[in-house]
């Protein structure tokens, strides 16, 4: 068998049929790895420093956020104070805010209470739909 | 003039395939969009206990507009991977907020820290100037109620 008659035909070209499969590989890895972090949350304003306002006492409904996790009620005016469990605040406020348009949801936290309870009570002032909200802490 | 042959003689020469040789192109094309406009995490993530609220909404604002303040188990304070004394960060925010006026503080604190930890941030916050915040949570639902 003559061996160096036949000359070899290797292609110099690079493929480029599979180039595209290449990509989409890329494409779809980095598609499905990316994590996108939405930011989720209950948004909130503080007043700005030194700029707290004197309200009437007829407009303000404190909600008095005791250590284990159960809530106080009060109407401004009134001595009277009413403990509620927190899931029956949003249901106390719609109906105060029907009342009182210019309410506002005063949310005084004792300071030993979990961070998890005042939020609890926040997400009800939230869901009911009050727009002035207050952010205090008892013994101040 | 005649058409020639009534116009009905020859074939259309177009091929019936996709082409499909600038498909690499267009796929490198996303590829490189993707690789672009990926945002890499700055920070580390931190293990705290998320709370939960029903009326969590998504922040519309752009990613560098939001500073995290993360308050993890123990108490204690973290932006941007540092640990930050209570007394310090309205310090460590007067700066941010004065190179970026539209920033938010999502503040994530872990579940179990007491109010005053939180009462401590806000008043600092407030010292800095900076009073746009939200309180990270995840979003809560509740099945035995039904839907509003």
């Amino acid at each position: 068998m003559p061996i160096l008659s036949r000359k070899q035909r290797v292609s110099d070209e690079i493929p480029t049929a599979s180039m595209a499969d290449i990509a989409f590989l890329l494409l779809v890895f980095f598609l499905t790895t990316t994590v996108f972090n939405e930011e989720k949350g209950l948004p909130i304003v503080l007043p700005e420093e030194k700029e707290e306002q004197e309200v009437s006492a007829k407009n303000i409904l404190f909600l008095i956020v005791q250590p284990d996790g159960s809530v106080t009620v009060r109407r401004g005016e009134s001595e009277q104070e009413q403990i509620v469990a927190y899931r029956q605040v949003e249901g106390i406020l719609r109906q105060e805010l029907a009342a009182n348009e210019n309410l506002i949801a005063a949310i005084k936290t004792d300071p030993s209470a979990a961070y998890r309870h005042m939020i609890n009570v926040l997400d009800e002032v939230k869901k009911a739909g009050a727009e002035r909200i207050s952010l205090q802490m008892v013994g101040e | 003039m005649a058409v020639k042959a009534g116009g009905f003689k020859r074939r259309s020469g177009a091929s019936s395939d996709i082409p499909s040789s600038s498909m690499a192109d267009i796929a490198f094309l996303l590829l490189i969009f993707f690789m672009v406009t990926t945002v890499f995490r700055r920070e580390k993530k931190r293990e705290i206990d998320w709370v939960s609220a029903e009326a969590t909404r998504k922040i519309d604002e752009k990613r560098k507009n939001i500073l995290h303040l993360w308050i993890d188990n123990v108490g204690q304070v973290w932006i941007n991977d540092q640990a930050i004394a209570d007394e310090d960060i309205a310090r460590v925010v007067r700066p941010i907020y004065a190179q970026n006026r539209e920033i938010v503080i999502a503040v994530r604190g872990d579940r179990d820290v007491p109010y005053s930890k939180i009462n401590t941030i806000t008043k600092q916050l407030q010292a800095a100037g900076a009073v746009r915040v939200t309180f990270a949570t995840r979003l809560e639902q509740r099945l035995q109620r039904p839907r509003r």
